[in-house]
């Protein structure tokens, strides 16, 4: 087999390899399936009937679908300028406990103005998850230490945190007022008016879209234009193409670095506060990390290819792959199946983008002189 | 004396610093070659199961058993390994997003939970484990006996591998050849040394290493199947590699330094030492501990020619121009 | 030099010593070989041939097709079309291992060495053959046997030494044990003297002269017409891929094999005077400059030198003494520890390239694609790296894409880039119209002070016409340009004056219309200035 690498990539190229690859993987998991004695008809119709058809589906879809937007976002927003940022999910649990936080102080001093309210819980979120990331970025930036893990270690002891504050302490985030709260630990359920409000679609059955999935399109958004259209973005291009370039041309390359860290913590961290305005209300221990909001944003990521605008119907449709995960889950519907679909996509993507790359060209390279053109040298 | 915190807590940073140190050796060997796997921790947690599965369905002798069910552990690592292998190598895919994905497709919430469920194997103790030795009749002399001499095969097995990698790596010809495979593949190829052989062996041979660490701790440190068993040991692995300069000697220093670490709370907890300090403080040290190690390493050396194989996450075409 | 017991003369091929080019076996003969890339034929139905005891040139400018054929021959790549023999037998090479247990030895121009290991275990790698072959490494028998080597041919190197200890000369020395350990026959050498003084590469001839003697067949692919008369027997031009004539040098000339390599009658490089500008203010100072290098120590050390405004300074030098450092410091890549870099008579502080962008300073760095432009990005990106931040490309925070695309036409119209148009990925770009795309930009900045780092190597000779003249132009505009060459030539033709490096020191200057080569050359190796 022999690459050639490709002079330009042809659009249609772009969009058929990921379709391409989710239509293969589904292939894949088909066999799996049968393997492990499932019926791979029957659950992909389940699937797919949980995700988008059934009574409310389209509602529980997009309540998966709002935070891995959010951490899709965060997380292509670094890739792509090689910046491997895995720490979206400890992040994002500290852009929960800081929305919760200010949720509740706010509702204790008698605020009840709901705009201030998510507007507090969105800046809250933002920079907890902006301070988390700009650790590792910090050390990235100045010190050149490897971001992958420093950032992914920081998961873990994000996790502890939320452990600490729920069910190892007596922390302001925790309920002290019921049996329960004393007891298990359970958090303190966030004021009513700090709940996130909702708008109702009388499209394709009733769907409930929440403020958090609205506020991740704009971000969505936003974001494209900031990377494609601006200043900024044009360094960052550079950057990620060459650092060595980027310094030649007299760029900032430090401070660009920080900078994106703490974009992406802070879109992450903005998700961990949609989670809690829109859902959950209340910091969950367990449940959270359970739900690896962080690292699936990372699948959503690299299946859009890093293109913010993109990132939203593919965090749609993988939400619409968790939710009916979350609903099916028991005896018949295998746990872990979730992961284990996510990873065959995510292989499927990657293996395809070697057809975006390079021309595939199998067999021997060398023929025979018999069908060389016959023609006197010059 | 052998009951007190420090014996206490080097033997138990040897018994659990055996799973770290055998996932170091084989995330070593595969970047040796220039592959970035960051699949580790996905590797671990399929090995662990697949060994805890094997020790669960073999009626024999426990020794047998235990023997079968670590080359099963090794070979469902191996499995794991190969398809990032395939990506990477054969189809020059990013190595870092190809580690993740292995991560999720194998780790918890991904095949090994798909797996401990599909077989029901939660929530039961091990059919045979590997149980502490009195190798040589030492095991209570002082200080020594409980750390060098009552530990189980498996540690003592991971010496012998600490050994072999290292000698491989140092004195061979297939391990000089490998190290020029990871510094300068062009080199390397143009002598005639076949890239992809060398990355694929490698790569394989990381797996299995990754999943007998995983199985140390589903065979001899738990010894149950618990979903995301390893929680997080996977990774520490891979940051041990780059403490470790990318020599086998130092990765069994740091395995065992972050064992320490990761036994400390049961230590203090049970001598009731630190009461007032909440125990996800003690919990957190391994993680925030790998990231100052990583730090200080980043920071001295970024001149000098010591660490990673130059040539550590590219892929390598040979006729790209 | 031919050594009774050397397994060379026990080959019942071996023919003549080559001197009439009739053998009754070539050692090599390559028939149609074919090679395309994406967008380039490299190879186009090329006949080669070589004897055994002879050194045969493979003579053409940069892009002709002489290293791909040569890859195709020691199985780094293989052909489209057409067949290679190896005395008399055909070979189908699918990989470098079987063409070097074919016994054909490659010294490239790009070193394939490993950096962190010692000579030895370089010399070593990959070593197949029985007698070679052990699992354990054997560290001394293998010290030995390269000293030997090493003595027989002179080409003396300690085995123990690690390879980024040693200089790019000791490094080539390397290269070609490599091949000798392997007892390869047939050797081919890609631009050997590109990294050589003169000095040097007279000794090389003589080790190569040495080698024919014994039977071996040598290789020797260059685009320098004074080394190919001086050492082949034969020498075979290519050109845009094909092969226009095979002469013993004898029978050539300079001149004759140039027209044949360039496809039309050429003068010798002249040199062309310039209007000089009146006013002779120095624009570039450097004095005391200390900066150091990758490895610590520094590489350059206590350097001072002036550029006047409408001058073209040239430094000369051997590879690796401390020119690209010396570039990298004035235009702020790299840090001094001492000493300080003066544009019109203020200081500039040190290590930002910012602050020499401000102050005027243009740089065409040696590493086009990977320094001076971002690969993967467009043309039009590419030509607004340093003025992205004003408008017109920029209002306020936002980028006007429409204004870099209009920017960028006209910048590839005025200097002629062949691209297929604005959006295209530099990479795609040949080597010559990066060239013209740097240098465009560059101007563009209209800028006091230029820096060229080996701006024409790897180019062809129209593009090499092309960027004098563009120097030659910025000087006569009262640009001060500092031209680091490798190429004495080049030096000579376009300078005024050519300061050379040693060891990070300056070592020498000298007018450049009355330098000779030897003179420069002793300099370069690091011979005492008695002026």
């Amino acid at each position: 087999m022999r690459l050639e690498r490709r002079l330009e990539q042809p659009r249609w190229l772009v969009l058929a390899v990921p379709v391409g690859s989710i239509a293969f993987s589904f292939a894949v998991m088909a066999v799996v399936l049968v393997a492990t004695g499932h019926d791979p008809g029957y659950t992909y119709r389940r699937l797919f009937s949980a995700a988008f058809t059934a009574d409310g589906a389209l509602t529980s879809t997009l309540v998966f679908a709002t935070p891995i937007v959010f951490t899709g976002l965060a997380a292509a927003a670094a890739f792509r300028m090689q910046l491997f940022n895995i720490g979206g999910e400890g992040q994002l649990y500290l852009g929960a406990v800081a929305a919760v936080g200010i949720a509740l102080w706010l509702g204790d001093r008698g605020v009840t103005s709901t705009p201030l309210l998510i507007l507090a819980m969105c800046l809250c979120g933002a920079a907890a998850g902006a301070a988390w990331a700009a650790i590792p970025g910090v050390l990235r930036a100045f010190f050149k230490t490897n971001e992958i893990i420093t950032s992914l270690m920081l998961n873990y002891v994000a996790a502890l945190l939320l452990t600490y504050l729920i069910l190892d302490s007596f922390s302001y985030w925790r309920d002290t007022e019921s049996f329960e709260g004393k007891t298990f630990g359970i958090g303190k359920v966030i004021p009513e008016e700090a709940h996130w409000p909702s708008a109702t679609l009388d499209v394709a059955g009733e769907v409930v879209v929440p403020l958090g999935f609205a506020m991740a399109i704009v971000l969505a958004i936003v974001v494209w234009v900031l990377y494609s259209r601006t200043r900024f973005g044009f360094e960052l291009q550079v950057i990620g193409d060459s650092q060595r370039t980027a310094r030649y041309a007299g760029m900032r390359l430090r401070r660009k670095i920080l900078a994106v860290m703490c974009l992406s913590g802070a879109i992450a961290g903005l998700g961990g506060a949609a989670l809690e305005g829109d859902f959950a209300h209340q910091l969950d221990p367990t449940g959270l990390p359970a739900s690896y909001y962080g690292y699936t944003g990372i699948v959503v990521a690299a299946l859009a290819r890093y293109n913010p605008l993109a990132v939203v119907p593919v965090g749609f449709l993988l939400g619409g792959l968790l939710s009916a995960g979350f609903t099916l889950q028991g005896a018949d519907f295998p746990s872990g199946l979730v992961g284990v679909m996510q990873g065959i996509i995510l292989f499927c993507a990657l293996g395809g983008e070697l057809l975006i790359r390079y021309r595939v060209r199998i067999g021997r390279g060398m023929r025979g002189p018999a069908s060389a053109a016959a023609e006197p040298a010059p | 004396m052998n009951d007190s915190l420090l014996v206490d807590l080097l033997a138990h940073a040897v018994l659990y610093g055996t799973p770290l140190l055998f996932a170091a050796l084989g995330e070593l060997l595969a970047e040796r070659s220039g592959v970035l796997n960051l699949g580790v921790e996905g590797m671990m947690l399929v090995g662990a199961v697949m060994g805890f599965w094997a020790v669960q369905s073999f009626d024999a002798p426990s020794g047998v058993s235990l023997a079968a069910a670590v080359g099963v552990a090794a070979l469902a690592g191996a499995a794991m390994a190969l398809i990032h292998a395939f990506l990477v190598i054969t189809l020059r895919a990013n190595q870092i997003v190809s580690g993740l994905a292995l991560t999720i497709f194998a780790g918890a919430l991904g095949l090994s939970s798909y797996l401990g469920n599909d077989l029901d194997l939660a929530g039961v103790p091990a059919d045979a484990s590997f149980q502490n030795r009195d190798v040589l009749g030492l095991a209570d002399v002082p200080v020594l006996g409980p750390i060098v001499f009552g530990q189980n095969a498996l540690v003592y097995a991971s010496w012998v591998c600490v050994v072999l990698v290292g000698l491989y790596l140092a004195r061979t010809r297939p391990g000089l050849n490998v190290r020029a495979v990871g510094e300068s593949p062009a080199a390397a190829d143009a002598m005639g040394i076949d890239v992809s052989a060398y990355r694929y062996a490698h790569t394989l041979a990381g797996g299995a290493l990754a999943g007998v660490g995983g199985a140390c701790f589903s065979l001899a440190i738990t010894p149950q199947w618990v979903d995301g068993l390893t929680r997080g040991a996977g990774w520490i692995a891979i940051a041990l590699v780059i403490f470790a300069f990318w020599r086998a000697d130092l990765c069994l220093v740091g395995a065992y330094f972050f064992g320490a670490f990761s036994y400390l709370p049961f230590a203090l907890e049970a001598r009731g030492v630190a009461e007032g300090v909440p125990s996800e403080v003690f919990d957190s040290l391994p993680y925030v501990l790998t990231i100052v190690v990583l730090v200080f390493v980043s920071f001295g050396f970024a001149k000098r020619r010591l660490g990673a194989p130059a040539a550590l996450g590219v892929p390598y075409v040979r006729e790209e121009r | 030099m031919g050594e009774p017991d050397s397994p060379l003369l026990n080959e019942a091929n071996v023919g003549g010593a080559g001197k009439s080019g009739a053998s009754p076996v070539p050692a090599v003969s390559m028939r149609q070989i074919t090679k395309r890339f994406p967008g380039v034929l490299a190879n186009d139905r090329v006949d080669f041939e070589a004897a055994a005891g002879e050194v045969h040139a493979l003579l053409g400018e940069n892009g002709a097709g002489k290293t791909t054929l040569s890859n195709v021959l020691t199985g780094l790549y293989r052909p489209d079309g057409g067949v290679v023999e190896v005395y008399g037998n055909p070979v189908e090479f699918r990989s470098p291992r079987d063409a070097l247990a074919a016994g054909i030895g490659m010294v490239h121009q790009h070193f394939r060495l490993v950096a962190p290991f010692t000579v030895a275990e370089n010399i070593v790698l990959g070593d197949h053959r029985a007698e070679g072959r052990s699992f354990v490494i054997h560290q001394r028998a293998i010290e030995r046997r390269v000293a030997e080597l090493g003595e027989r041919y002179g080409l003396g190197v300690d085995p123990q030494a690690r390879l980024w200890q040693l200089s790019v000369g000791e490094q080539q020395r390397v290269e070609i044990l490599k091949a000798l350990y392997r007892e390869a026959r047939i050797l081919i050498m890609d631009e050997p003297t590109a990294v050589l003084t003169p000095q040097e590469a007279e000794a090389l001839f003589e080790t190569l002269r040495a080698m024919a003697e014994e039977g071996r067949t040598v290789v020797f692919i260059s685009h320098k017409l004074h080394e190919v008369t001086a050492v082949a027997d034969r020498v075979t031009v290519l050109r845009a891929g094909r092969n226009v004539a095979t002469v013993p040098a004898a029978q050539a000339t300079q001149r004759s094999l140039a027209a044949l390599m360039v496809g039309r009658e050429i003068d010798e490089a002249r040199r062309i005077e310039r209007e000089r500008p009146a006013g002779e203010e120095v624009a570039l100072e450097v004095e005391g400059l200390s900066v150091p290098g990758d490895r610590g120590g520094l590489a350059v050390k206590d350097v001072s030198l002036a550029v006047r405004a409408g001058e073209i300074v040239g430094v000369a030098g051997v590879a690796g003494n401390g020119q690209r450092e010396l570039a990298e410091a004035v235009y702020g890549m790299r840090g001094a520890t001492e000493g300080v870099v003066r544009v019109n008579g203020s200081a500039l502080a040190s290590g930002d390239p910012r602050v020499a962008i401000a102050a005027r300073i243009a740089h065409v760095p040696e590493d086009r694609l990977g320094t001076g432009l971002a690969p993967s990005l467009s043309v039009a990106a590419n030509v607004v790296l340093k003025s992205y931040r004003r408008p017109p490309v920029s209002r306020g925070p936002l980028l006007a894409v429409r204004r870099m695309r209009e920017l960028a036409l006209s910048l590839i119209r005025r200097y002629d880039v062949q691209t297929p148009g604005p959006d295209t990925p530099v990479r795609n770009l040949s080597g010559g119209n990066l060239q013209k795309l740097v240098l465009g930009r560059e101007f563009q900045g209209e800028p006091r002070i230029l820096v060229a780092a080996q701006p024409t190597r790897g180019l062809d000779v129209g593009a090499i016409e092309t960027v004098h003249a563009y120097l030659r132009d910025a000087a006569s505009k009262g640009v001060a340009v500092l031209l680091i060459s490798e190429d004495l030539d080049e030096l000579r033709a376009i300078t005024d004056r050519i300061v050379v490096m040693y060891e990070g020191r300056i070592v020498g200057e000298r007018d450049a219309q009355t330098a000779t080569v030897e003179e420069i050359g002793y300099l370069m190796a690091g011979g005492r200035d008695e002026a």
